[in-house]
């Protein structure tokens, strides 16, 4: 076999690899049993933080778009602000994440987000502003809602929908088993999590 | 409180389509045009409940469906949406004696780029399902279908629809005037169904590590691909490598984060170049190294 075959196929293989790679961001994305990735990303006051501050303690992410009728579904209800507050005041940190980009829906800029969440009474531990996406890529969140729970190890134990009633309907909230009750319920009196990972339901992300 | 900008919406009969298939701009807008009682909601989706016969006929289905059409560059969802979405539910007012079969999803196409990929249908679709009589019972000769349909229909920005819709059995001639064309629509409609694989097809495959092998000996290509029937199997945005083999071709499926145990069956939709769609259902052995 002469070289210039070989080298030939050599570079396919590796630019093949590297396509792949560009093309599965998912790849590298957060996976329920594994460490969650560390980030760092602005909140709506300018401050900066990473998942390694909050080591110690159980972290919820959740990706919100405002305009999107499945999101509307638990913030009209009050449901998102009760699960917020429930938490935070049990001392799990409870970061809300906006990766849409400007101009897309749920874009906001952080003056608009802190008015919004005052209006909203919502109470989450910070807002994450992601528009360019990069914290929604590193953890494939494809939806809004799209939740992730991080245990105090810095572990991901769940991942996926906020409950099992996929649809826009706030009426639905009230009946609905809470995957993220359950998740940090059942983790917290140190069991197993039995719901891990579930298709999360939403409006997709608008990166 | 929608944070985005929504379309202003243009209601009435003079409304343009993109066209797909045989039909002429004519007729479908003679379909089209609202016929009262019988469709709503105009939010860059117009949803009809249209029969395929003018009156049941003892001994056969009567077939109905819901027929969406839709604002260019909006989708409504498969029975398996995706990575995001949600199939519209048909929630069916029957009387007493009859009852109606599943939704018989045509082939759908995917939506989106990027990291999120979903699947359904754009401009046009017909949703059909069977209604039987149940046997045994007075024959049924009136009766009014009626139809609860909840959808979402997106495009940059999602909005959901609600539709309540209903059909006197026999037609009356107001409506009886239009079957022809929905006849001709239900006829399409079958046209793209997915067909089950050819008996002399071997698909099998197997599980690898994050990934499923799907083999398939029978019909040899370098495009097809892969629709799964359930949520949460593969990545659905994951490219689908394609290698033909002497007597078929090998897919790689990049397996979903969400599958946390191994399956015994890897079912959905593989879809030719041709547009050919059949139904696979692939038994999943576990790679033992």
């Amino acid at each position: 076999m002469t070289g210039k075959p070989l080298m030939k196929k050599a570079i396919t293989v590796v630019l093949a690899t590297i396509f792949a790679g560009a093309f599965s961001l998912n790849a590298w994305a957060a996976r329920v049993g594994q460490r969650a990735p560390d980030f760092m990303a602005a909140d709506t006051n300018g401050k900066t933080h990473t998942l390694s501050e909050f080591a110690g303690k159980y972290v919820v992410l959740e990706w919100t778009n405002n305009g999107c009728p499945y999101t509307q579904k638990h913030y009209t209800s009050g449901n998102m602000q009760n699960l917020q507050r429930q938490w935070t005041s049990r001392g799990v940190v409870w970061l809300t994440v906006i990766s849409s980009a400007p101009g897309e829906q749920g874009y906001m800029t952080a003056a608009q987000e802190n008015s919004y969440v005052q209006k909203a009474g919502a109470a989450p531990t910070a807002v994450l502003l992601d528009p360019k996406g990069t914290l929604g890529h590193l953890y494939g969140a494809k939806t809004t809602p799209d939740m992730y729970v991080i245990d105090p190890q810095g572990m991901l134990i769940y991942e996926g929908a906020i409950d099992n009633r996929a649809t826009t309907d706030p009426s639905d909230v009230k009946g609905a088993k809470n995957y993220v009750d359950t998740a940090l319920s059942e983790a917290m009196a140190g069991k197993q999590v039995t719901t891990a990972a579930t298709r999360s339901y939403g409006c997709s992300v608008k990166y | 409180m929608v944070g985005g900008t929504i379309r202003p919406v243009s209601v009435g009969l003079a409304r343009k389509f993109y066209l797909t298939g045989i039909f002429t701009a004519l007729a479908l807008s003679a379909i089209a045009g609202c016929v009262e009682g019988q469709s709503s909601s105009p939010n860059n989706a117009h949803v009809d409940l249209i029969a395929e016969e003018r009156a049941f006929v003892a001994g056969r289905y009567l077939r109905v469906g819901v027929l969406f059409h839709l604002d260019k560059g909006w989708h409504i969802y498969w029975q398996n949406p995706g990575d995001s979405g949600e199939p519209p539910r048909i929630e069916w007012k029957l009387p007493t004696g009859l009852r109606a079969g599943p939704i018989e999803w045509p082939s759908p196409v995917r939506l989106g780029t990027g990291t999120i990929i979903d699947y359904g249908y754009e401009d046009r679709v017909l949703l059909m399902a069977p209604i039987h009589v149940l046997p045994g019972l007075v024959p049924i000769s009136n009766a009014t279908i009626a139809a609860e349909v909840k959808y979402i229909v997106c495009r940059e920005v999602c909005i959901p629809g609600k539709a309540s819709l209903s059909l006197a059995i026999p037609l009356p001639a107001d409506q009886s005037v239009h079957l022809a064309e929905w006849r001709r629509i239900f006829e399409q409609t079958r046209s793209q169904f997915p067909k089950p694989a050819p008996s002399n097809w071997n698909i099998s495959s197997v599980a690898d590590k994050d990934r499923f092998i799907l083999s398939v000996k029978g019909s040899r290509t370098r495009h097809a691909v892969f629709f799964p029937l359930e949520p949460s199997v593969i990545e659905n945005s994951a490219p689908q490598d394609v290698v033909p083999t002497d007597d078929g071709f090998k897919m790689t499926l990049q397996a979903s984060d969400q599958l946390l145990k191994s399956i015994p069956v890897l079912r959905g939709l593989l879809v030719f170049e041709d547009g050919r769609t059949f139904r696979i259902a692939a038994p999943v052995a576990v790679h033992a190294r």
